[in-house]
């Protein structure tokens, strides 16, 4: 719970013919998550397999948008496909989606002639009003090329310049949505087609029987009309059943394409090879590797032989970090994910982080009554909130738990009494608590770091560094003396010496760290021992917004009261209604988002890198 | 912010490429070229070289661009961080560009993806999805769907007439740098001369070039030409292109040019050489622009225009000893400026 599974690095040497079969047996597994190679072996076995899977998966993937049947489970005995088979599955599905793709091309150009049809009858409508002719536009003239159609408003200004140059006009007699209709007459034989095309220009097709009577013209666009909306229901009908008459084949093809998948995903860094030979390489948890090594020799029968070595602390940054949490601790680890994941071998937060977190959002929002509604809140908006819900529950109960301990109830502090401090009639000690708080805090947080120093293999760091051993001395020492000064122990002396050794210890450490010239080292060392001071100094009193929080709390609740005191009797109860909703929500959120900075800024930034890398395994698609 | 924006311009204007570093990466023996490459702050060209892949020495080029083009883009806001983000969608074009030629070749979507730039942080494209659609038709279905959908709607109603590749590269540059010319309108009261001279400078550059290539290469009607170009109001303003545009041949063409302009190209026998000496005067008044205190942006714009200018110029080294080209070669394509031995 504390670190990520140990891990093991397997390197797994079969024949180039099997790869497909190997990885579709990793993915079975489910533990091997697949790493970069040492790059020895110059061939790329699975990058044709990988290329063509893609491919086909593009078209399956579009052939699902149009008809996503639920996928089929993978037969426990079913092999994955080579190459060749692949291959095959491709060239079905290129079949299968160019031919229904050739047929929605056609449905949008239906729906294209529609709209079109839809903005001629409007035209056509005006045209009617304006009493044009519209017959002698189209008169054979043995002089004037004349052209009806439609082009996108942007390009109006431009195209009319343009055409100027060619001796023709553009005149536009409407428009609809982004296009417009106009008439483009010039010269016969002036060469505007290239230019037209250019900008989009679409000639309308003008029927004769729009060119002659009204009636024969009304006739026309509604027969159209008719014979669009049929070609468009049978195109409709024509994919649905071109997809049924084809579910099987795009069901057997999805299934096909989910055995292959794991060595297409695997291809691109876990898998290398020469000639007939191909080698997998990745992490697998030590705990796996005998379950798969008896999974590889039921399959292969000595086929594939395995490498296994385990990593040492120099390659932890590139060893993926596997985290396995109980039940009641998996809703944290997304808001210490947020933060980062831990490097493989460092102290895995989650934990602490629960616990922390908790500790002060309770001790910065105690209350039974309002504890109590977020509880109910939180069960309340239940599955919706997901792992949230835990989450907000626990907060709640940390809550109650802490304002039993002040005696509070809604901001009430004399319905119960306090089991410990109540915090507005002893604030003081609240605030020297908090600080005490924060000072364990960035000793426990100092520790957690020394061994993150450490297990990285960075002995000087873990000893000289300001968040190594050496500001850890400063920081004990800088206490003791602190509490002698106020009269609590009798440290001083000790305390002093022990706080300069520490000190001197990460001056030392910045200077020697540093590769400067010896001037540019001592302004180094002293700035960063100075900064030191000041960091541990600054972190430990912020805490005191654990007890500034918590006074804070009664102080808006006192507000309420006061409110409400001076309202009628409905006016009193909306206001306490109100004002303990206001609360609720506002304050809580904000204790919620200080507990997490204050876990963040004063707790990981000082050991978690949270660089980790996650742990991927290969894995048949569900 | 601008003080902060100016500093970093000062910093980055130290990595422009001298003459001296181009003499070094011309005299330097096969196996010192990765060294003088890494002294140079240039170590992302060196795998590049090594590999001779042309490709991606272009793809880390343009990745450094990129990159940089990120980190000032950082304390922009407002008209000039969209102008700077849409400059750097040219490369997004070009991979639109690539997208759709390779589909009317039937290219294999890895092919065409290995072709692609990466945008990184600027990426708009999916190009994992639009490389595997099935044709040019299903290519611009999806383009219309997304953040290019009124360029890929014009170039398709283009395309769709004409079935011209060229024409399509057209209309797909010509409502590119249309919309560059309007974003870059509002900020020059902004920004000032400097910017409108530099902006000025590349439209009519752009705009003469392609117009001496469509009329006199390949051969289109005057209106179409002129319809091609880019509407701006510049050195070459509309009615002067127009005129330009209805000549029959390029010395008539450089003949209407304004006066400045016309000095400029005096003697220019072909298009290359009206290219070259057009973006030598963008390149010398990038130059100037970063010599002297000014507006934040306009200096960042003119650090871009030059870095990448450069780092093309180090890739003609590049590319010329990968080909064993004789250095005079190499040197008259880089230019007198940056081969004189005089130069520091």
């Amino acid at each position: 719970m504390f670190r990520a599974a140990p891990m093991a690095h397997v390197t797994l040497w079969l024949l180039a013919s099997e790869a497909q079969d190997a990885a579709l047996l990793l993915a079975r597994h489910g533990a091997f998550a697949p790493a970069p190679a040492d790059g020895t072996l110059p061939d790329s076995p699975a990058a044709a397999y990988r290329e063509v899977y893609l491919e086909a998966r593009s078209r399956l993937d579009k052939l699902l948008e149009q008809d996503g049947a639920p996928p089929s489970q993978v037969p426990e005995d079913a092999a994955a496909p080579t190459l060749a088979g692949l291959g095959l599955v491709n060239e079905e599905l290129k079949l299968i989606w160019q031919a229904y793709s050739a047929v929605s091309e056609q449905a949008a150009q239906l729906q294209e002639a529609r709209q079109r049809l839809a903005v001629m009858r409007e035209s056509y409508a005006r045209l009617q009003g304006l009493r044009l002719d519209l017959s002698r536009l189209f008169q054979a003239d043995s002089l004037l090329a004349t052209r009806i159609g439609t082009v996108p408003t942007g390009n109006v200004a431009r195209l009319k310049e343009s055409l100027a140059l060619a001796g023709f006009v553009l005149s536009v007699f409407d428009r609809h949505q982004d296009q417009v209709f106009a008439v483009a007459a010039g010269p016969r034989g002036g060469q505007v087609a290239g230019l037209l095309s250019q900008a989009g220009w679409r000639d309308m097709e003008i029927p004769e029987a729009l060119r002659t009577r009204p009636e024969a013209a009304r006739r026309y666009l509604e027969d159209e009309e008719a014979r669009l909306g049929a070609a468009l229901t049978a195109n409709r009908n024509m994919r649905a059943d071109y997809l049924s008459r084809h579910g099987e084949r795009i069901a057997e093809a999805r299934l096909q394409l989910a055995l292959a998948r794991p060595l297409a995903e695997a291809a691109p860094v876990g898998v290398r090879g020469q000639g007939q030979l191909a080698v997998f390489t990745g992490w697998v948890p030590r705990s796996g590797l005998e379950a798969l090594r008896a999974a590889l020799a039921a399959r292969f029968h000595g086929r594939v032989l395995s490498d296994i070595r385990y990593p040492d602390m120099a390659e932890a940054a590139r060893v993926p970090s596997l985290l396995r949490y109980p039940a009641w601790l998996r809703p944290f680890s997304p808001l210490v994910r947020a933060y980062g994941l831990p490097r493989y071998g460092e102290l895995d937060p989650t934990l602490p982080f629960a616990l922390g977190y908790l500790l002060l959002f309770g001790a910065m929002f105690g209350d039974v009554g309002h504890g109590a509604v977020i509880v109910l809140l939180f069960l309340a908006l239940g599955p919706a909130l997901k792992q949230l819900l835990w989450v907000g529950v626990a907060a709640g109960l940390a809550s109650m738990v802490f304002g039993l301990l002040y005696g509070s109830v809604f901001g009430f502090e004399d319905w119960l009494p306090a089991l410990w401090i109540s915090p507005m009639h002893d604030p003081l000690r609240l605030l020297a608590v908090a600080v005490g708080l924060g000072a364990v805090f960035i000793v426990l947080t100092l520790l957690a770091s020394i061994h993150n120093h450490w297990v990285r293999g960075h002995g000087a760091a873990a000893l000289g560094a300001a968040n190594g051993l050496a500001g850890l001395l400063f920081y004990l020492g800088a206490l003791a003396a602190g509490a002698s000064l106020a009269g609590l122990v009798d440290w001083g002396l000790a305390g002093a010496l022990l706080a300069l050794a520490g000190l001197a210890g990460v001056a030392l450490h910045a200077g020697l760290e540093n590769h400067a010239p010896w001037g540019e080292r001592l302004l180094v060392s002293a700035i960063e021992t100075l900064e030191t001071g000041i960091n541990l100094f600054a972190n430990t009193l912020s805490f005191m917004r654990v007890a500034a929080f918590s006074l804070n709390h009664v102080a808006l609740a006192m507000a309420v009261f006061t409110l409400a005191q001076g309202l009628g009797q409905v006016g009193q109860g909306a206001a306490l209604a109100l004002g303990n909703g206001i609360i609720i929500v506002l304050e809580g959120g904000i204790v919620a988002i200080q507990a997490m900075r204050l876990m963040y800024y004063e707790g990981f930034s000082r050991f978690f890198s949270g660089d980790g890398v996650a742990f991927l395994p290969l894995r048949l698609e569900k | 912010m601008s003080a902060y924006l100016n500093t970093r311009v000062s910093l980055f204007r130290a990595r422009l490429w001298h003459p001296g570093d181009f003499r070094a990466l011309l005299d330097a023996p096969e196996e010192e070229v990765e060294r003088v490459l890494r002294e140079r702050d240039l170590a992302e060209l060196a795998p590049g070289y090594a590999s001779r892949d042309v490709l991606s020495l272009e793809q880390r080029i343009i990745g450094r661009v990129l990159d940089e083009t990120w980190v000032l883009l950082r304390p922009m806001g407002g008209a000039a961080r969209a102008f700077l983000l849409y400059w750097t969608q040219r490369f997004e074009i070009s991979n639109l560009k690539t997208l759709l030629r390779g589909k009317m070749t039937g290219e294999r979507p890895a092919t065409l993806l290995s072709r692609l730039t990466p945008m990184g942080p600027f990426a708009r494209l999916d190009g994992e999805d639009l490389a595997h659609a099935e044709d040019v038709a299903e290519l611009f279905r999806r383009l219309e769907a997304g953040a290019y959908a009124g360029i890929a709607r014009q170039a398709r109603q283009a395309f769709e007439e004409s079935h011209d590749p060229f024409l399509l590269d057209a209309a797909l540059d010509r409502a590119y740098y249309e919309g560059l010319a309007q974003r870059a309108r509002p900020l020059e009261a902004d920004l000032g001369a400097d910017f409108a001279t530099l902006m000025g400078h590349y439209l009519d550059r752009i705009n003469l070039v392609w117009l001496l290539r469509y009329r006199f290469n390949y051969h289109l009607p005057p209106a179409q030409v002129y319809y091609l170009l880019v509407n701006t109001h510049y050195g070459l303003s509309p009615a002067r292109l127009k005129v330009m545009a209805a000549q029959g041949d390029m010395a008539a063409v450089l003949a209407a040019l304004p006066d400045k302009t016309r000095r400029l190209l005096e003697g220019a026998a072909d298009i290359g050489e009206v290219a070259r000496r057009m973006e030598q005067r963008r390149l010398d008044a990038a130059e100037a622009v970063l010599r002297k205190p000014g507006a934040a942006c306009t200096r960042a714009f003119a650090y871009l225009t030059l870095r990448e200018r450069r780092l093309r110029e180090a890739r003609v080294v590049l590319r010329g000893r990968q080909l064993r080209l004789p250095r005079q070669a190499i040197e008259a394509t880089l230019g007198p400026r940056l081969v004189d031995t005089g130069g520091s």
